[in-house]
């Protein structure tokens, strides 16, 4: 690998903007995953089915990992 | 699981059903359709196996890069995976063509919180075309149904329906005599 490449990844520049771009992603992933229970809400309203209940609540639950990545990234990186 | 062509389906409601109102059928896009998003998920899925003996033949060494980061870029692929998964399922599952006793309702989730919602009254139907085209498409029939209205080009196109041919024969039969044909039981 060349030594320049080594150089960069040793960089704590470049750790901390590799870190801030990743909390960037998690964040509009959060905000994401937030449209996306509004989004499952309106489709339920729309058309009632059996699982339409089942889809809500993997939205919610995805939701609150989405949030969570956010707190774990914010704590290991 | 999770029928394309349901006849008389139950346990279904949508917004502004009338009392009186049955549903005689329910069209969702052919399964097939859903290829594309399941083999991207299947690469997502599998990358993070791929890449560490890619990257030494790339001249790139992972060791390089600290555990943590390789840690969170892993549960990002995997998140991205489930979105995609998880959106593909909800798009084909919610985006439906209800055919009730009397009228054609076509609902439309394009893209995030965006809701069309088609009406089509049966005693207003003119014509109904059906198109079957392709070798995917004739291989598992499914294609394209259009229908005209009085007053309107086209009104509703159902595009990916399962037995285009049939459903186009269904909607003309309906719309001819409407009430004559709330107990259809026509399985191909």
């Amino acid at each position: 690998m060349p030594s320049t490449t080594v150089d960069l990844l040793n960089n704590g520049y470049f750790l901390f903007f590799g870190k801030v771009a990743v909390l960037i992603l998690l964040i509009f992933y959060a905000i994401f995953s937030l449209l996306i229970v509004r989004q499952v809400d309106l489709m339920g309203k729309t058309l009632t089915t059996g699982i339409a209940p089942v889809v809500r609540v993997f939205a919610i639950i995805h939701a609150f990992v989405a949030l969570g990545l956010i707190f774990l990234a914010l704590s290991i990186l | 699981m999770f029928p394309a062509f349901v006849e008389n389906p139950e346990n279904c409601n949508f917004e502004g059903q009338d009392p009186n109102e049955k549903i005689i059928l329910l069209l969702r896009a052919h399964p097939i359709t859903n290829i594309p998003w399941i083999v991207t998920s299947i690469i997502l899925f599998i990358l993070p196996f791929l890449t560490p003996r890619i990257m030494p033949l790339l001249g790139f060494n992972l060791s390089l890069i600290p555990q943590t980061f390789l840690l969170i870029f892993l549960i990002i692929d995997y998140l991205l995976v489930l979105i995609i998964v998880y959106e593909g399922f909800l798009y084909w599952y919610f985006n439906v063509i209800l055919i009730t006793n009397e009228k054609i309702v076509d609902i439309n989730f394009q893209y995030l919180l965006y809701k069309a919602i088609d009406l089509a009254p049966l005693d207003r139907i003119e014509e109904a075309d059906s198109v079957t085209a392709g070798i995917i498409g004739t291989i598992f029939n499914f294609g394209r149904v259009s229908i005209q209205t009085a007053g309107a080009q086209v009104a509703i196109t159902m595009k990916d329906v399962p037995r285009p041919s049939k459903v186009a024969d269904l909607i003309l039969d309906l719309a001819k005599v409407p009430h004559q044909h709330q107990d259809f039981k026509g399985g191909v």
